[in-house]
């Protein structure tokens, strides 16, 4: 199973860093995300999320707090959580 | 660029943002009331919030957060703008300035408690009592993000058509707002969440969001913005409030507001990818916007977006790194020292290529004009901060000072400008404090109780004259020179000129406040002012007439890097004369030079005793000195020691030249205010005139004194 960490800035930059990780970790399960040490996010990053999780084999990504507060400020909750697996 | 820099730049902001709210709270104060005024006060105020918010300054936005919203109430009509107004509004922005500089600093913000209570009863007493009287704009024309500055929102008529649209009550009482932040919009650190936060903090909830645009990982560019938001806005805030948001980033976020609106389509800036089709893109709102109107509505909502993120305009300035421009100064006076060096050569060689040196000079001269020219600044960004000033001081000392402003606009080099701050302000508290009488002493004097202070600036002859003029009383002469007595600036029996006494202020240890206030009076002022003045290459001089007034003039130099000089020979050196000082150069007759004691002489000029001083000696050049009739006696004028003659051989020329720093360079020398490099290459040293003449006449302190009875 795949596994890509977040990391606790994610902004443009690491949205542009994380994209080809993603790319290479698609397959036909879902890739998980640790998200878990996100301390800050910006849109960038959550629509690549967004983006990963609507790819094949879909994501499963756990949240940090400060993910969560964005995915809701956003209203992302369910496109991003909806499903995932514990 | 570092998040340091970044807020450097926010500073500086905030600096113009400040001068732009106090110019337009100024012409409020005026009588000129119109929508851009009051909207370009508001723009400020609003700019420093932003750049708060992003930057984390949690009082100073909490601060204009406040603030802000008492300039929309006046902005949208909602409080009427009188001057009891006006003036708690320009107290908001002194405050507003302390809170900056507190942030800034990283100083203890000013308590503005008291303030903000004012504010908020000043909002709250009129809200919603007067309606908002701009034109009612239809939700569906309003999707250009340009056109959101200006417009009110007619909250009654947006009631009614939600009220329409949406069927339970609770919800009536918002609206939808579409936000789609482009590419741009993720650029150079700003986040669009910022900004949603903004639109939450404003009371709004993301209704819904439009992900139907992100593509799948393979199609995906991280730089691009695929996603787009409905937010649902309190009614009782305005739509240009919630557009305000979104100022910094202009065209790079779509914004559209109204029940009728979608969110506007995405923007891809490279030529369309398969994955993603412009076309396509115009999809409304999934939720908020009923199927009914937003049929009718789409072509205006996916058509206006699309044509609103056209190329922004060119910036019309740029900033730069301060020492970037010093360093393309230093070139420049390099490149005159080096054709200055290149003529003497070939004059030398008896070469005739005169048209060719001449253009090469003019061109010279030409880039060196335009390389000052960028350094220079308008020197209203000194006085703007006056009104400051002057509010403060009617505070404290109860005394209404009206400003007059002449020629602002007079450009002077920055370093000067920077460097003339702190003189200014203490010169005008001097003004307002010893200067301008009490209310009813200007009635009594038949003055109009409010008294006015005059701050001009103009350009004469390569120098810049700053004149600060009061209407007050003027210098008392008699206490003045009552206290000097006291004070043991004068000898008790000296006879002094007008002229004389009134300078008397500028002496060290000078006072005349009965009272030592926390404004002046404590005696450390004038002559810290006159330092200040010289260090500039300038010079300050005072005019009073009793009851009428003072009139305190500053000459300065445009710049500090490049200035006038006499070219002198002292033996086997070359010596620069700043021409500031020079007041005459004449070869004496014979018996125009007369000894004093042993070793001292003295040069009567038309019927005035000044000591001459032999640069020879002062600088040590070693050579046996000519006499006085054989050799140039210039007359300079100091600050501190009066006239003195200085004795050289000959005068070799009078031009430009460029000043370098010795203290740089080598070490600071005393009497030498640095060097310059002469056309044949050679250095010259630059006579401090100042520093050379008070040492050369320290020990004889009170000839000096005498001199002046004398």
């Amino acid at each position: 199973m795949n596994s890509i960490i977040l990391p606790a800035r994610c902004d443009r930059a690491a949205a542009e860093a994380l994209w080809p990780e993603l790319v290479a970790a698609m397959g036909a399960s879902a890739t998980k995300i640790d998200g878990s040490a996100v301390s800050h996010v910006g849109q960038a990053v959550l629509q690549l999320l967004v983006s990963a999780r609507r790819s094949a084999g879909g994501a499963s990504i756990t949240p940090s707090a400060a993910l969560l507060d964005a995915a809701e400020l956003t209203g992302l909750t369910a496109e991003l959580f909806e499903g995932n697996e514990p | 660029m570092s998040p340091e820099e970044i807020q450097q730049i926010f500073f500086t902001e905030c600096e113009e943002s400040l001068a732009a709210a106090e110019g337009g709270l100024a012409a409020c104060k005026a009588g000129t009331q119109d929508a851009d005024t009051i909207n370009a006060v508001f723009r400020g105020v609003h700019s420093i919030k932003g750049g708060a918010g992003a930057f984390g300054f949690a009082a100073l936005q909490g601060y204009t957060h406040t603030f802000e919203t008492l300039l929309s109430d006046v902005r949208e009509g909602a409080v009427e703008l009188h001057d009891a107004l006006i003036d708690l509004l320009l107290k908001a922005l002194d405050t507003l300035a302390d809170h900056v500089t507190a942030a800034r600093e990283g100083g203890e913000a000013p308590d503005d408690t008291g303030l903000i209570r004012a504010m908020e009863a000043a909002m709250a007493a009129n809200a919603g009592a007067a309606p908002a009287s701009d034109p009612i704009e239809e939700p569906g024309q309003t999707t250009d993000a340009q056109s959101g500055d200006d417009f009110g929102m007619d909250l009654d008529s947006l009631l009614d058509d939600i009220a329409g649209v949406f069927s339970p009550a609770a919800k009536a009482a918002t609206w939808p707002f579409h936000v789609r932040p482009h590419a741009g919009a993720m650029k150079n650190g700003s986040e669009p969440l910022l900004m949603l936060r903004e639109i939450v903090s404003l009371g709004g909830v993301c209704a819904s969001c439009d992900v139907s645009q992100v593509p799948p990982l393979d199609g995906f560019d991280p730089a691009e913005g695929y996603l787009g938001w409905t937010f649902a806005i309190p009614a009782e805030v305005g739509e240009a409030a919630v557009r305000e948001i979104f100022d910094f980033i202009g065209d790079d976020c779509a914004l559209a507001a109204g029940a009728g609106a979608g969110i506007p389509p995405v923007a891809i800036e490279r030529s369309a990818p398969p994955a993603v089709s412009i076309i396509a893109a115009g999809r409304p709102a999934p939720v908020s916007a009923p199927p009914v109107e937003e049929t009718a509505e789409r072509p205006t909502a996916s058509t206006a977006p699309a044509s609103a993120p056209a190329a922004p305009v060119a910036g019309q300035s740029i900033r730069i790194d301060l020492l970037k421009l010093d360093r393309l100064i230093d070139l420049v006076g390099e490149l005159v020292i080096a054709q200055a060096m290149l003529v003497q050569r070939l004059d030398g060689a008896a070469l005739a290529a005169t048209e060719e040196l001449g253009l090469l000079e003019s061109l010279t001269r030409d880039i060196q004009e335009s390389a000052m020219s960028i350094r220079a600044q308008p020197i209203g960004s000194v006085f703007s901060r006056v009104p400051r000033i002057l509010r403060d001081l009617a505070s404290s000392t109860g005394k209404h000072v009206k400003l007059d402003v002449i020629g602002e606009s007079t450009e002077l080099d920055k370093t000067v400008i920077e460097r003339l701050g702190e003189p200014l302000t203490h010169l005008i508290r001097n003004a307002v404090d010893h200067g301008i009488e009490g209310a009813e002493d200007r009635i009594a004097a038949g003055k109009p109780a409010e008294g006015t202070l005059t701050l001009s600036a103009e350009h004469r002859s390569g120098r810049i004259l700053i004149a600060i003029a009061d209407d007050g009383a003027g210098i008392n002469r008699e206490r003045v020179l009552s206290k000097a007595i006291e004070k043991g600036i004068v000898a008790p029996e000296a006879q002094l000129s007008n002229e004389e006494i009134d300078n008397l202020i500028f002496a060290p240890g000078f006072s005349t406040a009965e009272v030592v206030s926390n404004i002046s009076g404590r005696g450390v002022g004038m002559d810290v002012v006159r330092q200040n003045v010289k260090d500039l290459g300038g010079r300050i001089t005072i005019e009073s007439t009793p009851g009428k007034g003072t009139t305190i003039t500053l000459t300065l130099p445009l710049t500090l890097a490049i200035s006038d000089g006499m070219i002198v020979n002292v033996g086997d050196q070359t010596l620069v004369v700043p021409l500031t000082h020079v007041v005459e150069s004449l070869r004496p007759a014979p018996g125009d030079v007369q000894g004093l004691g042993s070793t001292r002489r003295m040069l009567n000029v038309r019927g005035r005793f000044i000591p001459v001083l032999s640069l020879n000696d002062a600088l040590g050049a070693g050579t046996c000195a000519r006499s006085p009739e054989e050799s140039v006696l210039i007359v300079v004028d100091t600050e501190s020691a009066g006239q003195a003659a200085l004795q050289v051989d000959d005068i070799q020329d009078q031009r430009q030249f460029v000043i370098k720093s010795l203290a740089t360079n080598f070490r600071p020398v005393e009497g030498v205010a640095g060097a310059t490099i002469l056309g044949d290459g050679r250095v010259a040293l630059i006579v401090d005139v100042d520093g050379l003449v008070a040492c050369a006449l320290a020990s004889s302190e009170h000839a000096t004194v005498e001199r002046l009875a004398a």
